[in-house]
């Protein structure tokens, strides 16, 4: 199994991007949306918000990762990454929060201090 | 993987409303509905409980809920289905089980679509000529399994022998009524499995 985290998981689960979800994600498993998503997402792995996706939405994962636009409070279990080209608004918690140079972020962060 | 498809995992669980213009294969379970201008493939072991508006249906898993084709829909021999179904092209596999009322709308207009969508292949001239039989394509059945069908699946029957067919049907058999009015759930798997054992 490849380490390759970061933007290719071994996702199961792919909103592809001309998806529009307004509901509720819930699962056991990975994924990556490349799509929209308004409403709720709650898994217990992954989450990749991919480039050009746009999430408004409360994401729950184990780690979540942000390419593309999140607006919701957003709690991962073990890591949130906010990557170049990202944008987030809402508030952030995991005991580890990486921001890299170029993300944009407004909101409170929360590493459980 | 794919940049043009939509995967909802076997672990993932969707509740509300999926919209979109690319292929879907749903593996895990969506409550609520769907509306794609592309397929929709439910796959086996997927439990999908949403009314579905999509181009294409390909059936293995389940589903509960109205369906609106613009093109096909295909029950597998796995598929379970319970919901209406409307699309100019339906095509049950033994051994799927399915409930519920089916409307291919007309009947006519969707054979010319076929029929100019097969257009290049070697079928064309079955198409061609079935145009001058205003009967549905379906070989004629016999009195005695007509008034068998009629009796197992009274709902399923009524629609072939509607309409055009009943006034312009030149060899429309006799015993093929119209049981108007009688409750009765559609059985298509095992009315089918009968007819094959005689």
């Amino acid at each position: 199994m490849a380490k390759e985290k970061e933007t290719k998981p071994m996702a199961n689960t792919v909103i592809g991007s001309s998806i529009v979800i307004d509901g509720e994600i819930s699962g056991e498993e990975p994924i990556t949306i490349l799509g929209t998503v308004k409403g709720k997402v709650a898994v217990a792995q992954g989450v990749v918000i991919e480039a050009g996706a746009t999430v408004e939405a409360d994401i729950e994962g184990q780690t979540v990762t942000v390419s593309g636009k999140v607006t919701g409070n957003v709690t991962a279990r073990e890591k949130l990454e906010l990557r170049p080209e990202s944008k987030m608004v809402g508030n952030a918690k995991a005991p580890r929060i990486v921001v890299a140079d170029g993300a944009t972020f407004k909101g409170n962060v929360d590493m459980d201090v | 993987m794919a940049d043009k498809e939509t995967v909802i995992g076997v672990e993932t669980r969707i509740s509300g409303e999926i919209r979109g213009e690319e292929d879907l294969v749903v593996k895990g379970r969506v409550d609520g509905k769907i509306h794609l201008s592309h397929a929709l493939t439910v796959e086996k072991g997927a439990i999908v409980q949403a009314d579905v508006d999509v181009r294409n249906l390909v059936i293995s898993g389940t589903l509960v809920g109205n369906i609106v084709a613009s093109e096909s829909v295909r029950l597998l021999a796995t598929a379970r289905v319970v919901g209406d179904l409307a699309a100019p092209r339906v095509i049950m596999d033994a051994g799927a089980a399915y409930r519920g009322r089916v409307d291919m709308g007309d009947i006519e207009a969707a054979r010319a679509a076929v029929a100019s969508r097969s257009a290049a292949q070697p079928v064309a001239s079955s198409a061609s000529s079935a145009k001058d039989r205003p009967a549905p394509p379906r070989v004629a059945p016999t009195p005695k399994i007509a008034a068998f069908a009629a009796k197992v699946a009274p709902r399923f029957v009524a629609p072939v022998a509607s309409e055009k067919s009943a006034e312009t049907a030149p060899a429309a058999p006799p015993a093929f009524p119209r049981v108007a009015g009688t409750a009765g759930s559609v059985a298509p798997a095992w009315a089918k499995k009968k007819i094959r054992r005689r």
